[in-house]
């Protein structure tokens, strides 16, 4: 079925960088939150970040306008039976997401297919609460989810090739590559980066190098356009924390063991881009506040 | 004979229908926001009739299918029924190195269409996307590719390499190409007619819209023109910048902290009269700004003008010489000014400006150089869908006669 209606649930980073995403690549969406509050600042928020890209050059003020024109604001479930494709981005509790997907499985068309886009959720358990369990896929969006380019597609235990094969096309379609994975804690992307991080935390700890230069090794050493250490400021050092737990308890390996200073960092409230410090500090828009150059020399 | 003829983009459909005994143009219209549930829909008759619609229009198959609902509509209809409707032409933007002139599309000619996908990724594929829409509408009408790049095809490997290594060229086909080829096609055949056969004419064409390329034109052929491997050199235009340093790409990435896509928006959108003004990308709006003192605005079209007189130059030297410059375009049809300081400053190559000429807005082709003027300059209105229409009716013949198929269908870049 061609998609020309995404229906996004949720108003959070995650819900609103896929509204934004799938706006700016021409689908019409429409965004559910669970209050008129939480979508006033989902839509403020989209507002500044399309005004940013306009500050990066990235897009012109009528792009801006078409793609806002896209994007649609509802607390009413029933209006997503006008999405083609349904992606949740919510913070929910599995009841919660299953209960939705329960009702929203009797609103729309049979061949709308149902996505979760949050890595904490089990695709299978979710595909369980509908009578669409073949149309239900996850995927994984990587934040900052409107510059980056790869996507984990994840399968439930029932999910269908052709359901994988539509949504690697539509995401294809959105200059985003598609990356196939079966259904298992942390995916590829999480599973690979949260050791690197943790790893990076305790080398810091032992202060074997700077935070600087740790990330200056790996960034120059690895070709990263980030070092680890800053990339655990973008993400939240709560959501890495909260991902090292869950890797440790589902593999109970010792590797994804949570470093005591990230647990330190997270109980201080240091959270990094978002509450502008972590290891490195930040200004409102996110950017680094680089040291003054000289200063060491 | 009737022929319709599309321009197919990402979301939206423009066509002219024409009755090709007296060239005439028995309706045109426009579909955009295809795709959409709000898509626009318009149509204008010959007799005046018009229709406008806002209505769900969900891809170009349906937008195809109400063109021709329109053209066979009982009260606005231009034709009982599309049995009438004899060929379509459509606009291609990029014929790459394998079309030199337009031709009938078949499988092979679809075939290499999709193989061109990496050189024009925003253009081609609704091109081709239009094409199969008036395949399944219109099942067995013959269809023609007209290309943007086809009149360019006769530069020599002087002109449309670039200084890069060769290897650039053989792996990737990294070369010029050069784009609006139909209207300076157009545009230099009419000017050949104006101005009476002459051996070797050397003309330089200036296509200036919202997008502005030249054209050096020696004896018919493209020589040289503008744009290259994509639509983003040569002249200022309304938000594209034109030649630049490509040295100050990686320069503005670093401090900007941007990436290669958003300095490629940069270049493509935030530049040109827009960028440099701050005010516009309507050359009318700098015109209107410059007018009221506004130095920005002024600044914008003295670069333009600049930039649009180091080009003639350039190809009265590349040619060794003009016999006619050709002004077209939304711009170049509009702006007497521009054309007036352009013509001024260029008095060395003994051009002289008809001043009356020159202003005179309602007249449609004129000659605008005094009498004693060395070179000949024309404002002569371009006529893309006239051209598209013409090769298709050339090529439909073609193929009527029987001609051996076998033998490229090639319809000539010359004049008639």
């Amino acid at each position: 079925m061609a998609v020309r209606t995404w229906g996004v649930l949720g108003t959070g980073p995650l819900g609103r960088g896929i509204a934004e995403l799938a706006a700016a690549k021409g689908f019409e969406v429409i965004i559910w939150g669970a209050a008129a509050a939480d979508l006033d600042q989902a839509r403020r928020i989209i507002d500044l970040a399309l005004q940013q890209q306009i500050e990066r050059w990235a897009i012109t003020e009528s792009e801006k306008r078409a793609t806002l024109g896209r994007i649609r604001f509802t607390t009413d479930l029933a209006q997503l039976t006008g999405a083609q494709f349904v992606v949740d981005a919510s913070s929910s509790s599995v009841k919660e997401i299953q209960e939705r997907f329960r009702q929203l499985d009797e609103l729309c068309d049979s061949d709308v297919i149902f996505s979760v886009a949050t890595s904490t959720v089990s695709v299978t358990e979710i595909a369980a609460a509908t009578q669409r369990p073949e149309k239900v896929i996850g995927c994984h969006f990587l934040p900052p989810v409107t510059s980056t380019r790869v996507v984990e597609v994840v399968r439930g235990l029932k999910t269908t090739d052709e359901t994988v094969g539509d949504v690697i096309g539509m995401l294809c379609n959105m200059d985003r590559v598609g990356v196939e994975v079966f259904e298992s804690p942390g995916y590829v992307t999480t599973r690979l980066i949260i050791p690197l991080i943790n790893e990076a935390c305790a080398v810091l700890m032992e202060s074997v190098a700077s935070a600087e230069d740790i990330d200056t090794a790996m960034r120059l050493g690895f070709g990263m356009a980030r070092g680890p250490l800053e990339t655990a400021d973008r993400v939240g050092l709560d959501n890495i924390l909260l991902h090292a737990e869950r890797l440790w308890r589902e593999y109970g390996d010792q590797k994804y063991r949570p470093s005591p200073l990230l647990k330190k960092m997270v109980r201080a409230g240091q959270l990094g881009v978002e509450t502008g410090e972590g290891f490195f500090k930040y200004d409102a828009e996110g950017n680094r506040i680089k040291p003054q150059l000289g200063g060491s020399l | 004979m009737k022929i319709l003829v599309l321009n197919c983009g990402s979301s939206s459909v423009k066509y002219q229908f024409l009755d090709m005994q007296d060239e005439k143009v028995l309706a045109k219209g426009k579909v955009e926001r295809i795709g959409m549930d709000d898509a626009i829909f318009e149509y204008k008759g010959s007799a005046g009739q018009e229709i406008k619609e806002v209505t769900p229009i969900l891809d170009h198959n349906v937008a195809v299918r109400k063109v021709l609902a329109a053209l066979t509509d009982k009260e606005h209809g231009v034709i009982s029924s599309p049995d009438e409707i004899t060929a379509v032409g459509h606009r291609v933007v990029h014929g790459g190195e394998a079309f030199s002139g337009s031709v009938i599309i078949d499988h092979e000619v679809k075939r290499t269409l999709r193989a061109l996908f990496d050189l024009a990724p925003l253009h081609n594929p609704p091109n081709l996307t239009g094409i199969l829409a008036v395949e399944a509408a219109l099942p067995g009408v013959p269809q023609c590719g007209t290309f943007d790049t086809a009149f360019h095809s006769t530069m020599p490997e002087v002109a449309y390499l670039y200084a890069l290594p060769y290897a650039m060229y053989k792996r990737h086909k990294v070369r010029r190409y050069g784009f609006h080829g139909t209207s300076h096609r157009y545009v230099s055949e009419r000017a050949m007619q104006l101005m009476g056969p002459r051996p070797n004419l050397k003309l330089i064409t200036c296509h200036l819209g919202n997008g502005s390329s030249l054209a050096a034109v020696m004896d018919g052929k493209s020589v040289d023109t503008s744009m290259g491997f994509t639509p983003l050199e040569g002249m200022i235009m309304g938000t594209r910048s034109g030649d630049v340093d490509p040295g100050v790409f990686p320069y503005i990435m670093s401090r900007e902290e941007i990436s290669m896509a958003e300095i490629s928006s940069m270049l493509n959108k935030h530049s040109g009269l827009l960028g440099i003004s701050g005010i516009s990308s309507d050359m009318r709006q700098i015109e209107e700004e410059m007018e009221n003192g506004n130095p920005r605005a002024k600044l914008a079209f003295d670069m333009l003008e600049y930039r649009l007189r180091k080009y003639i130059g350039a190809y009265a030297a590349a040619m060794n010489g003009v016999d006619g410059i050709v002004f077209t375009g939304g711009i170049g049809e509009n702006s007497p000014v521009l054309r007036e300081k352009v013509l001024r400053n260029l008095s060395f190559l003994g051009i002289t400006l008809d001043e009356v000429a020159n202003l005179d807005r309602a007249r449609g082709e004129r000659r605008i150089s005094g009498p004693d003027s060395k070179v000949e300059v024309w404002v002569i209105p371009t006529n893309e869908e006239l051209v598209i229409a013409r090769d298709t009716r050339d090529l439909v013949l073609q193929m009527q006669q029987g001609k051996d198929q076998r033998e490229p269908d090639l319809v000539g870049t010359t004049a008639d």
